[in-house]
């Protein structure tokens, strides 16, 4: 597979590569760990006339906890985000995420940043940072600004990010006390895209009842989702196995999955149903070794 | 047979396997010869659509590129061929999606890719027809109007198969080329006496070879207008002589290299030889064309389709009273599909009075069919294999009784009526019921055991070898067989067993079309079987030459004398002796008075040995997903005598790992407009290593009374009963019976769903 012929700029900081950017216009893409638009190329799906190469761009590559946020670089790739021992022993849920993306090869270059960027309903990691309520730094030609992630998928394969801006940071809330997250995942085959997975993030108060739920979910609808109604039947609840069904139940029913390879509709939004109600288990069963 | 054997029975390892470990084997596609141009071929983006007009000159006025050809350049007039390998180019219509409509040929790998999407042609689509049973209908859309068809004969170099009905094909709708009967008794009166009848279809997916390495080949033309052929072939005299015909040329015109196969497994034959052969002659120079692996599951030749509606029936004493079928193998645009094996299987593995067999190859607008590692059995197996599990339930039998109450054994009569030769599948079967997995099978909810057997008649050709005395007193084997499975290693093991060497002296080298003794195709479990009994022929001579030669040296009979390692010395005086380095250099020198050893072995077998496996699968279906997790793998397998246990039980564990891949994850996947889905490794689901456990392997030793020491084929069987034996296990866990290839979790859940 021999991609079209392309240009390639290697840009050495954010600012080069913003201006590398705003030069070319929409002829530009940028090159992350590459790991989705290279396959493209060489399927000539995408042509793009100039790749703009941010890997050697500085400071991007920082997983670190400050001010009550974990931050987590645009760079940074897969397979760091397994190995961290912060994110394995705070943040468990990016691990269960990163590691199910793909296969080892991929997870050596595939950078968190593009796996958002890409704005593939059908990539794990947006359905985590919904869950999460994580933020995105953006970075363009007026400087910084950040997006919450429920503003930032905004259609199939299209996010806010403007074709000048950079996604350098995501942020995501230090976890609070009695919390805990899961992502959990049904493929056909290790290294696939989900048939469908859910994140789940809880928090529960003292007396052991819900009060904080997040639930995201992967390749059931046109972008990333968030099953709100799922998350609202759960607070203030105590939970139960009875509960956990009900929630399920709610976020198949938010999702609008389609026919394809993986599947019919109807057995994604099936498994939709049950990757949910795991993920809740799971989840409930940190929350409460966390407490 | 039952002699003792230095080296015959010992696990050693592969001769090949250091050169391919350290990345050192070279294949096709490594090669890079001067001048050489690269081919990259124009694809058709319908499945049945007229050619208006195909439009190179931009393609051609790229930089770098030498020539854009069509199939009109090389289809001038007449029809367009009927197979696939001489139908190198599309010129009035395509009849599969991704099929080769022009090829570019360049300087370069990227001048040629960058071309590719500066041809243009303009197509008229035509309706097309995908589904096998629509596909036999008389208003059906016509592949090829029938008095097109050439002769075929790809699925019968795989298995020999004689007898069956001749069904008038002519007077069949156009789209079906070959139909085949075998009866026996009467159905109906059979149906009648049975307490249990079992009715179902049956479907099985499209399947892709999928060997590591996609075909290449390298064309390099001569100056007196012959070709050099490189290629990844399984059958080097195969692949030359179509090739030849196909361009006009004498066989021996074709000089054809055969590199190392990186996995055939039946998809290997000849395929783009032809192509790169008539691009060199027309470019003058070398040529060289791999696929892609998209190319590869558009435009190369898996294993065909099936549609199976089987009925049988059976008393409570477990007599099986009738087995009707009618067996539809989609055959893509070309004819090859294994219609008759796969009769003779389904209706041959039991005892059974009342047959009523009928199948057909149908043209449909997929790619043409190729063989796959026993050609039409896991498609036959998948259904009888489910369908006698069904009714052994149906009655109360243990599903193992149930086999061995009606196993065809040896002297019983086939479909076509010909007694199965010594055949091990009652000991198969007896070995499956006292392995420790199945009798302590355990009762956990969603778990699960199913058995099934399958078998493999094993194909026959006659072929010879040679063996020589090299300068250094060691020893090479000269052959033409395509080493796809250890079997050089087998063949070197075998002369040194012959000739009391250790196996580091013999070298088996595999000689290119102009220099080789004959051999058929690496394929239908007959190289070891066959060659290797021409190269016990070959080291036998050799090794009458070695002592005729050091009984005139050592002044004692010949049948005083023993070979040892490196020499040759009289029997109980250790230092009478001769060595081998010493007899090569006295036949191989200015004045020698001996003439060179030069050991010739031919063999011919006309009597095949089947060999039998029987499988047991223990799996656990997820309730809530439909997944199946495949927990436990015993194949059981009579193999004859196991010359290298090692490999044999190597080719066992590989043969069931496809297995599983028809099983639960392989299929390709069209559209109605004939599109394929799923071509490519990450849509097209093969097995990864975490979904197979390890296969437990069980070697039954019953030995031919033809083979080399005993030895049966081995290749085939392992792959044949995997599918049906998880379904067993499927069915034993969730109740349910999956009819349809692979057994998906959607598909599963769905079943789930519907039982429910």
């Amino acid at each position: 597979m021999i991609p079209g012929p392309f240009s390639y700029r290697r840009a050495a900081s954010i600012e080069e590569a913003i201006a590398l950017l705003q030069q070319y216009g929409g002829e530009a893409k940028v090159l992350s760990g590459g790991q989705s638009l290279i396959p493209m190329m060489k399927f000539r799906l995408a042509e793009p006339a100039v790749i703009v190469d941010i890997n050697r761009v500085p400071g991007l590559d920082a997983i670190e906890e400050r001010n009550g946020i974990l931050a987590i670089g645009g760079l940074v790739r897969e397979v760091a985000l397994e190995r961290s021992p912060l994110i394995r022993q705070r943040y468990p849920i990016i691990a269960d995420t990163a590691e199910v993306i793909a296969d080892p090869l991929v997870r050596n270059l595939a950078t968190i940043g593009g796996n958002l960027a890409h704005g593939d309903p059908a990539n794990d990691h947006p359905a985590t940072m919904l869950a999460l309520r994580a933020e995105v730094v953006a970075r363009g030609p007026g400087g910084e600004r950040t997006i919450p992630i429920d503003d930032f998928f905004v259609d199939t394969f299209t996010t806010a990010l403007g074709p000048d801006e950079i996604l350098t940071e995501i942020r995501v809330p230090a976890p609070p006390p009695r919390s805990g997250g899961a992502y959990v995942k049904f493929e056909r085959k290790v290294g696939d895209y989900a048939v469908a997975a859910a994140a789940v993030f809880l928090v529960l108060d003292e007396a052991g009842k819900i009060a904080g739920a997040g639930i995201g979910l992967t390749n059931v609808y046109y972008k990333p989702l968030r099953a709100a109604e799922a998350e609202n039947a759960l607070l203030g609840q105590v939970p139960s196995g009875e509960l956990f069904r009900a929630a399920a139940e709610l976020a198949a029913k938010a999702a609008d999955p389609t026919t394809d390879l993986r599947g019919p509709a109807e057995y994604k939004r099936a498994v939709a149903r049950t990757m949910t109600f795991r993920a809740l288990e799971a989840a409930l069963s940190r929350a409460q070794a966390a407490s | 047979m039952e002699a003792t054997t230095m080296l015959i029975g010992r696990s050693i390892p592969r001769m090949d396997s250091p050169q391919k470990v350290r990345g050192q084997t070279r294949y096709t596609d490594d090669l890079h010869v001067p001048g050489m141009l690269h081919a990259r071929l124009v694809t058709a983006p319908y499945a049945h659509a007229r050619i208006l007009g195909v439009e190179t000159s931009q393609a051609v006025s790229l930089p770098g590129v030498v020539a854009v050809i069509t199939g009109r350049d090389l289809f001038p007039e007449g029809p367009e061929p009927a197979e696939r390998a001489r139908h190198m180019l599309a010129r009035d219509k395509v009849i599969y999606y991704g099929q080769p409509v022009a090829v570019v040929v360049a300087e370069t790998a990227e001048a040629a890719a960058d071309a590719v999407e500066a041809v243009r042609i303009d197509y008229e689509p035509l309706p097309a027809v995908v589904d096998p049973v629509a596909a036999m209908r008389p208003d059906a859309p016509v592949i090829r109007p029938k008095e097109l068809e050439g002769e075929w004969a790809e699925a019968g170099m795989h298995a020999t198969v004689a007898g069956g009905e001749e069904l008038d094909v002519a007077r069949l709708p156009a789209n079906i080329t070959n139909a085949a009967r075998f009866r026996r008794g009467d159905v109906e009166r059979g149906f009648a006496e049975a307490d249990v009848v079992i009715e179902r279809t049956y479907r099985t997916p499209f399947v892709h070879q999928s060997y590591l390495e996609p075909h290449a080949a390298l064309a390099v033309p001569d100056p007196t207008g012959g070709l050099t052929i490189y290629t990844c072939t399984q059958g080097q005299f195969y692949a030359r002589n179509v090739t030849a015909s196909t361009l006009g040329l004498h066989p021996e015109q074709v000089t054809l290299v055969p590199m190392e196969v990186g996995g055939g497994f039946g998809g290997k034959t000849v395929l783009l030889e032809p192509l790169a052969g008539a691009l060199a002659l027309r470019t003058g120079r070398p040529v060289k064309l791999a696929l892609t692996r998209m190319e590869e599951f558009l435009l190369a030749t898996p294993a065909p389709g099936a549609v199976i509606e089987l009925k049988t029936g059976a008393r409570k004493d477990g007599t099986i009273t009738a087995i009707k079928a009618r067996v539809i193998f989609d055959s893509g645009a070309y004819p090859g599909a294994p219609v008759n094996i796969a009769l003779l299987l389904l209706g041959g593995y039991y005892r059974c009075e009342n047959l009523d067999l009928e199948g057909y190859e149908v043209l449909t607008n997929k790619p043409g069919v190729g063989a796959y590692r026993a050609p039409g059995a896991p498609q036959a197996t998948f259904a009888i294999e489910q369908q006698v599990d069904e009714m052994a339930r149906a009655l109360g039998w243990d599903p193992l009784e149930f086999r061995l109450r009606n196993a065809s054994e040896t002297g019983d009569p086939q479909p076509n009526g010909v007694p199965w030769p010594q055949i091990g599948l009652r000991t198969v079967l007896e070995r499956m019921r006292e392995h420790p997995i199945w009798r302590n099978r355990s009762s956990d909810p969603n778990e699960g055991y199913g058995v099934a057997i399958g078998g493999w008649p094993g194909g026959v050709e006659p072929c010879a070898a040679n063996v020589r005395l090299n300068i250094d007193g060691t020893l090479s084997v000269t052959l033409g067989s395509v080493d796809i499975t250890g079997t050089n290693t087998v063949m070197a093991m075998i002369a040194a067993e012959v000739l009391s060497q250790p196996v580091e002296r013999i070298r088996v080298v595999t000689a290119p079309s102009n220099l080789a003794p004959y051999a058929g195709m690496s394929g239908g479990s007959k190289v070891t079987y066959t060659m290797g009994l021409a190269v016990q022929a070959a080291a036998e001579d050799a090794r009458r030459q070695l002592l005729e030669i050091a009984s005139a040296e050592l002044e004692a009979a010949p049948e005083d004398l023993e070979l040892v390692d490196g020499a040759v010395r009289v029997r109980g005086v250790p230092d009478r002796s001769i060595t081998l380095e010493r007899i090569a250099g006295i036949s191989m020198t200015f004045g020698g008075k001996y003439a060179p050893v030069y050991g010739s072995g031919r063999a011919v077998i006309t009597q095949q040995s089947p060999g039998f496996n029987g499988q047991i699968a223990h799996v656990r279906v997820d309730p809530d997903t439909g997944e199946v997790e495949l927990l436990e793998l015993v194949a059981i397998q009579d193999v004859g005598r196991a010359l290298n246990p090692a490999l044999v039980t190597g080719q066992v564990q590989g043969g069931a790992a496809q297995g599983v891949g028809w099983a639960l994850h392989e299929g390709m996947i069209y559209d109605d407009n004939g599109q394929p889905l799923n071509p490519t490794l990450m849509d097209y689901d093969l097995p990864k290593a975490t979904h197979l456990p390890p296969i437990q392997v069980e070697l039954v030793e019953l030995l031919s009374e033809v083979g080399p020491f005993g030895a049966k084929g081995v290749g085939e069987p392992p792959v044949i009963p995997t599918a049906a034996a998880i379904a067993n296990a499927i069915a034993d866990a969730a109740g349910v019976r999956l009819t349809e290839l692979p057994m998906t979790p959607a598909r599963v859940l769905e079943a789930l769903r519907q039982r429910t």
